[in-house]
């Protein structure tokens, strides 16, 4: 296959791990009131785990091995719930006290646009390798 | 005697070493072009010199590849099967990209044709 955009599939693994940080970002955000998950316990926040990959079938190429990046597992974050008091709701304990997710908005809200900034970042790399093989190509015009 | 070069200040490359910082140099790839010859890929190693029609009828069949790929993508992004967007975009961008390639391979060869017929004899 012709390679006409060089270094575009480091870039496309680099987006697809920025969207499913996203949609796990999303999924926190979400779940963030979310006092029963499937366990039975609050929900526990989410967090990716990015890992490199080599492509293999460029790797021979001396130094021209081609990285990308992939998430690797979803893990859990370990932090214990918060205890609100809500005497009302239908799984307070004994002293009234319910555990709710302990998600910050603001902490996802920041790790939303760090998640979009690198996003962008690597949609710049793919419009920028465009324009280098456009312009590469209007040498031969005339 | 040119009378500027007496003007000139006597720089050697000598002198320059120290000054310059000692960058290293970019190790060029050396591409083999035999490697690269096309055709190589469908031609039998029979010593059989690759055709240039080969060669444009495999740069046409990638193309028209690339464009099947992209209209895969986005047939599979518009069916609701879980494909992301930009991988339906890239594919298009790189058969747009191969496509222009094509064209531009195709106006190269119209243009030596018509400088051949313009040929006085």
């Amino acid at each position: 296959m012709i390679n006409l955009l060089t270094g575009i599939n480091a870039t496309a693994s680099a987006l697809d791990a920025e969207r499913v940080r996203m949609e796990v970002i999303s999924q926190n955000i979400a779940n963030a009131n979310l006092t029963r998950d499937v366990d039975g316990k609050p929900y526990q926040r989410r967090q990716v785990v990015f890992e490199k990959i080599l492509n293999q079938a460029q790797a021979g190429n001396a130094g021209a091995s081609e990285t990308g990046v992939q998430v690797v597992r979803i893990e859990k974050d370990q932090r214990p719930p918060r205890l609100v008091f809500d005497p009302e709701n239908a799984f307070a304990d004994a002293n009234g006290m319910i555990a709710v997710p302990d998600i910050s908005i603001h902490e996802e809200m920041a790790d939303l646009i760090v998640a979009s900034r690198s996003f962008e970042a690597n949609l710049a790399v793919v419009r920028n390798a465009r324009t280098m093989a456009l312009q590469t190509l209007s040498i031969g015009k005339r | 005697m040119n009378p500027l070069s007496a003007v000139r200040l006597p720089v050697t490359p000598d002198m320059m070493r120290g000054v310059t910082p000692d960058i290293a140099r970019p190790t060029i790839p050396v591409y083999e072009l035999g490697k690269l010859s096309p055709g190589a890929a469908t031609q039998p190693a029979g010593g059989v010199a690759p055709t240039f029609e080969g060669t444009l009828g495999r740069i046409v069949a990638e193309v028209s590849e690339s464009q099947a790929a992209a209209s895969q993508a986005v047939a599979g992004l518009m069916n609701g099967q879980n494909a992301p967007l930009h991988q339906a975009v890239l594919a298009m961008e790189e058969a747009s990209v191969s496509f222009q390639l094509m064209v531009e391979v195709r106006n190269k060869l119209l243009e030596s044709y018509q400088e051949l017929m313009r040929m006085q004899v």
